[in-house]
C-alpha cells in the first residue's frame, strides 16, 4: 500500500512514518512526503498513492484544497485528514470534499493506526 | 490556578481556559504525564513578553485578531523530540517542534471559538528575536506551564474584532 504524507512540520511527517514503520499495519510504502498542499498534489500525480495523511494549515495550498485536487484527479482516493483545527466546521468541510476520515492533533500511536485502519477497510 | 481576568473585556474566563485545557491535552497526549499549570495572569505590556528561547506563534484573524504564542527552552522541546522517538534535535527542528506545538494549541481552541478564528501557519523566533516582543493588547493573558523540570509559557493576545 503507498502512502503520501502530507504535513508542513518535518517532525509531524517523520513521526507519522516512524509509527507506520513500527506498527503491524499491512506492509506500507512511504512514496513522498509534502510540506506544501502544492508539492502534495504534485507528489499525488507522480506516485497515485492508496492512502494520503493530510494536515491542513499549510504554506501555498492548504489540505482542504489539496483534499479536492486530489479527489478530481482520483475520486476513491482514501484521504486521512490530521489537523489541530478542532471546529467542527472544518471536519465537515474537509469530508464534504472528499476525505475519508480525520484525526486531530495531538494524537498518539494508537490513534494514528486506529484512524488508518478505519479509512483502510 | 490563580487568574486576574476582570480585565479582560473581550475575552472571559472560559475562553482562556479553553488554551488551558488544550496545554494540558497536548502534554498528557504527546508524553502521557500532565503539564502543571504555575500560574495564569494578565501581563503588562509596558513590559517584553514573557518567552524562552524558541517561540512560536500563530496569527490569528477573521472575527478575532492578534496572535497565539507558545515559547519554552531547548531542554523541553528535546525531551518532546526524545520521546516522539525524533532523532534531530537540531535548531530548526526545535523551531519546527515549538511552531507545532503553537498550532496545536491555536487549532484546539477552534473547538470553541469556531473557523472564524482563522489561524496562520507557524512563525517561529529564537531567543533573539522573541526578546523584545510586544504585545497587542494592552494587557496579554499568560499561562505559566511546568512540565516535569521544565517551563514554558502560552501568551494569549487576541482580540474579538467589533
Amino acid at each position: 500500500m503507498k502512502l503520501l504524507i502530507v504535513d508542513d512540520s518535518s517532525i509531524i511527517r517523520s513521526r507519522i512514518a516512524r509509527i507506520l514503520s513500527d506498527s503491524r499495519l499491512p506492509a506500507i510504502q512511504i512514496v513522498g512526503m509534502a510540506r506544501t498542499g502544492t508539492e502534495a498534489v504534485a507528489l499525488f500525480q507522480q506516485h497515485t498513492p492508496d492512502l494520503v495523511t493530510m494536515d491542513l494549515t499549510m504554506p501555498e495550498m492548504d489540505g482542504v484544497e489539496s483534499t479536492e485536487a486530489m479527489i478530481t484527479l482520483k475520486p476513491d482516493s482514501n484521504i486521512l485528514i490530521i489537523s489541530a483545527l478542532s471546529d467542527k466546521a472544518t471536519a465537515i468541510k474537509a469530508l464534504k470534499k472528499g476525505a475519508k476520515g480525520f484525526l486531530y492533533k495531538p494524537f498518539n500511536d494508537e490513534q494514528l493506526i486506529h484512524a488508518l485502519l478505519e479509512i483502510m477497510e | 490556578m490563580a487568574a486576574d481576568v476582570t480585565a479582560l473585556s473581550d475575552i472571559d474566563e472560559r475562553e482562556i481556559q479553553v488554551f488551558v485545557e488544550a496545554v494540558s491535552r497536548y502534554f498528557s497526549q504527546i508524553t502521557g504525564q500532565k503539564a502543571e499549570i504555575r500560574a495564569a495572569f494578565l501581563t503588562n505590556n509596558e513590559r517584553a513578553l514573557p518567552v524562552f528561547e524558541f517561540t512560536g506563534m500563530i496569527k490569528i484573524s477573521g472575527d478575532y485578531y492578534g496572535a497565539i504564542y507558545f515559547s519554552t527552552d531547548r531542554f523541553l522541546l528535546s525531551r518532546l523530540l526524545q520521546i516522539m522517538n525524533e532523532p534531530r534535535h537540531g535548531e530548526e527542528h526545535l523551531l519546527d517542534a515549538v511552531g507545532e506545538i503553537a498550532n496545536t494549541l491555536a487549532g484546539n481552541a477552534r473547538q470553541h471559538f469556531g473557523e472564524m478564528m482563522e489561524v496562520s501557519v507557524p512563525l517561529t523566533m529564537d531567543g533573539k528575536e522573541s526578546k523584545n516582543l510586544k504585545g497587542l493588547r494592552d494587557r496579554p493573558y499568560v499561562i505559566m506551564v511546568r512540565w516535569k523540570q521544565y517551563e514554558a509559557s502560552v501568551i494569549i493576545d487576541i482580540k474579538r474584532k467589533k
